[in-house]
C-alpha cells in the first residue's frame, strides 16, 4: 500500500486535478528510468498551476499521464489522478482506471482536458488547413454539423486574436509564423471549452516579443473563461508572471508546493532556493552567479535518501543520504508543503 | 579613444544569401541576413550581440570568421603578431596565421563535437592543425585545458556521448581555448542548458577572461544573460545594430524603442511585479522583404512619417552610446525597473 501524502487534506476547496503518488518507469534496453517516484500535488479550480524543473525532472511525464498519453514503455505503477468535471459531480474519476483508448479517455481527452505543446511546427499536421485541424476536436466532441463546426473554429481563432481568422483557418501550418501557429494551437485547445489545459513549455520555441503576446494572450483567456490550467515550464520569470500556485519537481518528486509568492519569498527547499540564486536577474549588478554543483543524475541511477542530497549544499550526512524525506507542511493555510529533512 | 587596445573592428558589414527559384536556379531575391553593422570590440572586453531568431546575430558572427563569405564589408583584426589585418581580404596562408587568434564556441553542444574522436582528440586538433604540440607534450596540454574547464583529464579518451549537455559545452570550450586566442565568438553557447548548467558555465567563461584576458563576442537572445555578462550590449533588428552602449545604459535608459519593448517583453522573475506594459504587435519581418525606411516602423508606436521612408543611420549621441532612430534624442525610454529586494539565504546546515 502507499501512504498517503497529508498534504491531500489541506485544501478543502475544489479541486479540478488531484494527483496522488503518481508513479511512472520505462522499461528500456539499458535499464528502468523511474520517471515519476511519487508525485501529488492539486489544481483547484480556476487557477494556474506552474510547474517547474530542470530538463528530465518528470514535468512533460506528469501532464502527458494525466492525458494518457505516455509511451508504450512508460507504465503506470501506482497512484490515483482524480479528476472532476464540475464541482457538483460527486465523485472525482480517475482517470487511470480508463483504458488509453477506452471511450471515456476518449471523450475526456481533446475536450474536457487539452494540451498544448512545446513545438507548434512538430504538433500541427502539415497536411490539413489550421481550420480543419480545429474542426476535428469540435467534430469528434461537441456537434455532427460541418458548418456549424467551422464557424466555431473562426470563432475561436478570434478568441485567441488572430487577425483574419477566416483567412488563417484557410491556411496551412506552413504559411503561420511561430508566433501564429502557438495561437492556433491555442484555439484547438480551447475550441471544446476544456476544464483543465495542459500547457507543457509553451512559450519556450518562441522570442521574447511572441513570448509576451502568448503569455498575454493565455492570462486574459484565462481570465475570460475560467479554465484551469497547468503550465509546465522551465522559466522562473514565466512562472511568475502566469502562476497562482507552484510545484517545484526534482528527480520524479514534487520538492516544494505553494503559492507564487511564497516559493519567491519564502521558499524552504535548497532547490528551489539554488535554482532562484542561479538565474540572472535583469537590473541585477554583476558577480559570480551562484550555480548549484554537479548536473542532474543519470535517469538510470538510483539516488538513495532525498534525490537532491548529492548537490545539496546543506545536506545532513547520515540523514539526507539516506532516508527519504516525506511532504512536511510549512504553513497549513497557504498550502506550503516541502520535501526536505531541514524543515521536518 | 586610442586605438592601440582595439582588438576588431567591424565597418559595413554585409552578408547576403542568394534566393533561387525555378528550373534553372535563378537568383529571384537576395536574404540580407547582415546588412551593413558597424562595431568595435577592444581587448578583453565582451560584446553582447542581441536579437531574436532571425535577426542576423549568429550569422554576422560567423562572417567575422570568414565561415560564412561575407558579402561586403571590412573586418579589421588586430593580430598580436600580424598588426591590424582585414580578416575579409586575407589569403589562404595569412587567414591559417590567423585563425588560431579568433575562436568560436557553437550553440549546440550535441551537435558541435565530432561522435567518432574522443575528447582528448577533439581539444588537442587545434594544437596539432598549427603544429604547436605533439605526442606527451600534446596530452599534457590537453589534460591542462580539460582541468581548466573543469573536466577531469582521466576523461581523455572517452567519447563525447559520455558527457552531459553542459559538459560537453565545457569541451567546446576547452577546444577554443587551447591555442590561447584573443577573441572568442560565442554563439549562443549557454541557450540548450538547463538554468543550473548555464549559470556554471557563465560562471567559468567569466574565470576565464579574468585568467587570459581575452575578449568575447556574446551572441544570445536572453537579455538577462547578455546583461550579465557583456561590458557593452548591441541589440540587432532585422540584420542592423538599433543600438549599442555600455550595459547599464542601454539596460537601465534605452534610446531605442525597439530595445524598449525587447526589455518589456522579458518575464520579471518576481511574482509582486505582474505588469503588463504596452506590448509590441506583429511579428519580426523577413529579411528577404524588410519594410520601407527604418525597419521596425511598422511595429514601432512612436513612429511618425519620415520613418517610413529614411532609415536612421546609426549614430552616437554622446559616451559611446550609438542609436539609430530618428527620434533618439527626443523619446524618453523606460527600461529596466529595479526589482523588489528578494533575500535568498541557506537553511543553516545540521548534522543528524
Amino acid at each position: 500500500m502507499t501512504t498517503e501524502s497529508p498534504s491531500i487534506n489541506l485544501t478543502s476547496h475544489d479541486d479540478v486535478v488531484r494527483v496522488e503518488d503518481l508513479k511512472v518507469s520505462f522499461y528500456t534496453q539499458l535499464g528502468v528510468v523511474r520517471a515519476l517516484n511519487g508525485v501529488s500535488f492539486n489544481i483547484p479550480r480556476g487557477r494556474v498551476l506552474g510547474i517547474v524543473g530542470e530538463s528530465g525532472c518528470g514535468k512533460s511525464i506528469t501532464g502527458l499521464s494525466i492525458m494518457q498519453l505516455v509511451v508504450a514503455a512508460g507504465r503506470t505503477e501506482g497512484g490515483r489522478i482524480l479528476f472532476r468535471e464540475d464541482a457538483g459531480q460527486e465523485p472525482p474519476v480517475n482517470i487511470l482506471d480508463y483504458g488509453k483508448n477506452s471511450p471515456e479517455m476518449r471523450k475526456i481527452r481533446g475536450n474536457n482536458i487539452s494540451m498544448i505543446f512545446q513545438e507548434p511546427m512538430s504538433s500541427l499536421n502539415p497536411c490539413y488547413t489550421v481550420g480543419n485541424q480545429i474542426e476535428e476536436a469540435i467534430l469528434l466532441h461537441q456537434t455532427n454539423d460541418k458548418t456549424e463546426a467551422h464557424k466555431r473554429a473562426v470563432e475561436v481563432l478570434t478568441k485567441v486574436g488572430m487577425p483574419n481568422p477566416s483567412r488563417i483557418a484557410a491556411s496551412y501550418p506552413h504559411e503561420l509564423s511561430g508566433g501564429m501557429r502557438q495561437r492556433a494551437m491555442i484555439a484547438m485547445a480551447l475550441s471544446c471549452n476544456p476544464t483543465l489545459l495542459i500547457a507543457d513549455e509553451p512559450t519556450t520555441a518562441l522570442d521574447v516579443t511572441t513570448e509576451a503576446q502568448i503569455l498575454d494572450l493565455m492570462r486574459g483567456l484565462q481570465s475570460e473563461i475560467g479554465t484551469s490550467i497547468m503550465f509546465i515550464t522551465h522559466n522562473m520569470g514565466v512562472v511568475a508572471q502566469m502562476c497562482d500556485e507552484v510545484a517545484v519537481m526534482y528527480m520524479g518528486r514534487v520538492v516544494e508546493r505553494a503559492t507564487v509568492d511564497d516559493i519567491f519569498y519564502e521558499p524552504r527547499h535548497p532547490y528551489t532556493i539554488s535554482l532562484l540564486q542561479s538565474i540572472p536577474r535583469l537590473g541585477r549588478t554583476k558577480g559570480r552567479l551562484a550555480s548549484i554543483e554537479g548536473s542532474v543524475p543519470d535517469p538510470y541511477s538510483t539516488t538513495p535518501g532525498c534525490s537532491f542530497h548529492p548537490r545539496c549544499p546543506v545536506a545532513i550526512k547520515g540523514l539526507c543520504d539516506t532516508i527519504i524525506p516525506e511532504e512536511t507542511i510549512v504553513d497549513a493555510a497557504k498550502g506550503h508543503t516541502v520535501r526536505c529533512h531541514l524543515n521536518s | 579613444m586610442t586605438t592601440d587596445d582595439m582588438l576588431l573592428e567591424v565597418r559595413g558589414l554585409k552578408k547576403h544569401f542568394p534566393i533561387r527559384t525555378g528550373l534553372m536556379r535563378r537568383v529571384t531575391g537576395m536574404v540580407k541576413a547582415v546588412d551593413g553593422i558597424n562595431f568595435h570590440i577592444r581587448k578583453g572586453e565582451t560584446l553582447g550581440l542581441v536579437g531574436e531568431s532571425g535577426c542576423g546575430k549568429s550569422t554576422a558572427g560567423r562572417a567575422i570568421l570568414r565561415l560564412h563569405e561575407p558579402t561586403a564589408g571590412e573586418v579589421i583584426f588586430n593580430d598580436p603578431v600580424l598588426g591590424k589585418i582585414d580578416v575579409t581580404q586575407a589569403d589562404r596562408e595569412t587567414m591559417m596565421k590567423l585563425r588560431p587568434n579568433m575562436q568560436i564556441i557553437f550553440q549546440d553542444p550535441f551537435t558541435s563535437l565530432n561522435p567518432r574522436l574522443t575528447v582528448g582528440q577533439i581539444v588537442g586538433e587545434p594544437l596539432e592543425i598549427q603544429h604547436r604540440a605533439k605526442g606527451t607534450e600534446l596530452s599534457d596540454r590537453v589534460a591542462e585545458l580539460l582541468k581548466e574547464v573543469g573536466i577531469r583529464p582521466e576523461n581523455m579518451t572517452r567519447y563525447p556521448h559520455a558527457f552531459s549537455g553542459g559538459q560537453r559545452q565545457r569541451i567546446g570550450i576547452a577546444r577554443a581555448l587551447a591555442l590561447n586566442p584573443s577573441l572568442i565568438i560565442c554563439d549562443e553557447p549557454v541557450s540548450a542548458l538547463d538554468v543550473s548548467i548555464q549559470a556554471q558555465v557563465l560562471n567559468l567563461l567569466d574565470e576565464l577572461q579574468e585568467k587570459y584576458g581575452m575578449a568575447y563576442l556574446f551572441v544570445g537572445h536572453d537579455l538577462s544573460v547578455i546583461e550579465h555578462i557583456s561590458d557593452r550590449v548591441a541589440v540587432m533588428y532585422v540584420g542592423y545594430i538599433v543600438e549599442m552602449a555600455k550595459t547599464d545604459k542601454l539596460y537601465f535608459s534605452p534610446k531605442h524603442p525597439y530595445t524598449e519593448a525587447l526589455l518589456n517583453a522579458i518575464p520579471k522573475a518576481d511574482p509582486r511585479l505582474r505588469t503588463r506594459p504596452e506590448r509590441l504587435q506583429g511579428d519580426v519581418p523577413s529579411p528577404a522583404n524588410p519594410p520601407s525606411g527604418c525597419y521596425f516602423h511598422p511595429r514601432c508606436r512612436y513612429a511618425k512619417d519620415i520613418c517610413s521612408v529614411e532609415r536612421p543611420p546609426l549614430t552616437d549621441i554622446g559616451d559611446e552610446h550609438f542609436v539609430a532612430c530618428h527620434f533618439a534624442r527626443e523619446l524618453s525610454l523606460t527600461g529596466v525597473q529595479p526589482l523588489s529586494d528578494i533575500k535568498l539565504e541557506m537553511p543553516p546546515a545540521r548534522t543528524v
